[in-house]
């Protein structure tokens, strides 16, 4: 019975693209490739609706009425509303986490390695777009942090100008302290959040 | 040492700003297929791989067209055919407490995965329709916007 009530609400969907009829509209919680699951919440003047489960869907009427009652909307739906986006949905940026010998302005030699690759990414990425973003741990103040998160990505960005990378490319910026791989307390060392990250777009 | 450190301070001093023109742009299209434009300044400006994209920017694709589109927080969007969709803010500076995306599906299809904005500060993510607001908590969506009647 729902079932079917779905196949109707799809249709009647499907038509109105094409008579322009009264507003029918819809959001749609997808899996994502981990298999994780977010939330969102879909709300306006009339309510709120939560969709925590993959599949699940909530149709709003208008900015008024609260958004339906969350149901599962089935695969071949999906794919009949939204196969076009799904198609072009891009793949995500990759990142290169680059590392520094302790105390100087030099890179590993594993992180030398990974940066080899870097031009070749870009090239098989298709990519015009390159950010190369500074970070380190929590240990220090924030402000010195951020400097030095700078220094270090002007450093890699100099280095991949060295290895001929366009630089009309590249796009270099510091979030210091404030977005770390690994979550710890104030002013606790971690190595591995004091990286410089190439992300090719 | 201290000449050392003195070039330093100077590029630091200097670089922000260069960094500032680039930092400008919220991300850029990886795709466009059919009839797609991008409106700035109430003009259409040349969309294809690598365009960059702006804030207030309203993104829109024909009946032939989809759009594919990476965030500097490496947020992903796609529009589906006959969209509509609008970039109201995007504030990606973690070191200075300035998190934010809040954009606007006008019509048409999308499908979204968040991005670092998300992880940050879910809060931070606001993704709008003429129907309803979507906040969202690090996860992959897709919105559905029926066409108003004309």
């Amino acid at each position: 019975m729902k079932h079917i009530e779905m196949i109707l609400l799809c249709l009647a969907v499907l038509l109105c693209l094409t008579a322009c009829c009264k507003d029918r509209n819809l959001v749609v919680l997808l899996p994502e490739p981990g298999g994780t699951t977010g939330q969102i919440l879909v709300s306006n003047q009339g309510g709120s609706q939560l969709l925590q489960e993959p599949n699940m869907a909530t149709t709003i009427l208008s900015a008024q009425s609260a958004p339906k009652k969350p149901e599962p909307m089935g695969e071949q739906e999906i794919q009949e509303t939204f196969g076009e986006a799904l198609v072009a949905l891009p793949s995500p940026p990759i990142h290169f986490i680059l590392y520094f010998k302790t105390d100087t302005t030099e890179i590993t030699n594993e992180s030398r390695k990974l940066l080899a690759k870097v031009l070749p990414a870009i090239a098989d990425h298709e990519s015009i777009d390159v950010s190369v973003v500074g970070h380190t741990d929590r240990f220090g103040t924030r402000a010195y942090n951020y400097q030095l998160a700078l220094e270090r990505a002007l450093l890699v960005q100099k280095m991949l100008l060295a290895l001929g990378i366009n630089p009309q490319f590249i796009e270099v910026t510091s979030h210091g302290e404030d977005n770390p791989l690994i979550q710890t307390a104030d002013e606790v060392r971690e190595p591995r959040n004091r990286r410089v990250e190439v992300v090719v777009r | 040492m201290k000449k050392f450190l003195g070039f330093i301070v100077a590029a630091c001093l200097l670089a922000p700003v260069a960094a500032q023109a680039l930092d400008t742009a919220v991300g850029s299209i990886k795709m466009v297929r059919g009839t797609s434009a991008i409106m700035r300044d109430m003009a259409a400006v040349e969309t294809k791989n690598g365009t960059r994209i702006f804030r207030n920017d309203i993104l829109k694709t024909g009946s032939d067209g989809s759009m594919s589109i990476v965030f500097r927080d490496d947020t992903l969007l796609a529009l589906g055919p006959n969209s509509e969709f609008a970039i109201k803010e995007f504030l990606f500076s973690p070191a200075e407490g300035k998190l934010s995306i809040v954009t606007r599906l006008l019509r048409g299809t999308a499908v979204c995965v968040t991005g670092i904005i998300g992880k940050l500060s879910p809060q931070s993510v606001r993704f709008e329709t003429p129907v309803a607001n979507i906040g969202v908590r690090g996860t992959r969506f897709a919105v559905k916007v029926e066409n108003p009647a004309e």
